[in-house]
């Protein structure tokens, strides 16, 4: 009877580190994980801008495209290892609808999407 | 093997849902750079040709373009400009004279035997400065200053798709032939 009680206590003790410590690997591997996800909205590009400013993304860089024959402006902002890139369409073009691709965590996805009203 | 192209909103949903299935796939990327005459000032819109202004004039998108001012192109052999050259003429649109060089990006996945690619062209960036120029027959040995235009070429990372770090990508020259085996069953 002894025996058996001590190798339950034992196994106990085990699974519960055990379980600790896959539980904070698991915390930990959540917080790094980049999700992707791609909206085309139509909303001014102004308001994406200011959405993504008050969120802490700063402008990096940008790049003249031609995509499907037409003209476009890509935006990158950054923000720690998060990314969002932009592309909008040069000129009085309607509708205009910006391809706003984010590579970043499920919650910066979330909070852009809710911003933009998608 | 079909082929479909996408662009940039349909290629990053269609990577998302790739990835949200746990499919095993590969992102391959072709980056190419070209000097073609396939862009020139002339078929610009009016926000692009503001960076070329101070070198040159035009009445409106598709307009005849002409030098405003003599000046250098240094990325095609330090090419002179005469002051009211024609750059790029309205009646030869597809023939610019004036030649914008750009990177022809391609990326592609390939998933149960289909090809689902997103191409853009990136063009590059125009600086103008001025410059003193000595030497040669033009401008002697006191020098003298004049416009130069520069091509910069975009940096990598506005260039690139930006995607998780699970996702593999392969940088290729190009696709140089499919082998069919399905004809040997």
């Amino acid at each position: 009877m002894e025996d058996i009680y001590n190798t339950d206590l034992i196994t106990q003790h085990t699974t519960n580190f055990y379980t600790r410590k896959t539980k904070k690997v698991f915390v930990q591997e959540k917080r790094g994980e980049q999700k992707l996800k791609s909206i085309s909205v139509l909303v001014p590009f102004e308001k994406v801008q200011s959405s993504l400013s008050e969120i802490g993304f700063l402008l990096d860089d940008t790049v003249t495209i031609v995509a499907d024959g037409k003209f476009w402006t890509k935006m990158l902002y950054s923000r720690d290892n998060e990314t969002i890139s932009v592309s909008e369409e040069i000129g009085d073009v309607y509708p205009k609808d910006p391809i706003i691709t984010i590579c970043g965590s499920k919650m910066t996805i979330s909070k852009v999407v809710k911003s933009i009203g998608g | 093997m079909p082929l479909y192209e996408c662009n940039e909103h349909q290629f990053v949903e269609n990577i998302r849902r790739l990835l949200e299935s746990k499919e095993k796939f590969l992102v391959n990327r072709k980056m190419t750079l070209h000097d073609d005459a396939k862009y020139g000032p002339a078929t610009m819109p009016d926000y692009e040709f503001k960076r070329y202004e101070i070198i040159c004039t035009r009445k409106s998108v598709n307009s005849t373009v002409y030098a405003k001012v003599p000046f250098i192109d240094t990325f095609h052999h330090n090419r002179m400009y005469e002051e009211g050259e024609n750059l790029h003429s309205s009646s030869a649109l597809r023939f610019p004279r004036m030649s914008v060089p750009y990177y022809r990006v391609e990326y592609s996945v390939n998933v149960w035997g289909g090809t689902y690619f997103f191409p853009f062209d990136a063009l590059f960036n125009p600086e103008v400065v001025i410059e003193k120029k000595k030497n040669g027959k033009r401008f002697g040995k006191e020098g003298v200053l004049i416009h130069v235009l520069r091509y910069n070429p975009p940096e990598e990372r506005v260039l690139a798709i930006n995607l998780p770090k699970e996702v593999m990508v392969f940088d290729v020259k190009q696709m140089v032939r499919v082998i069919d085996h399905s004809s040997n069953f």
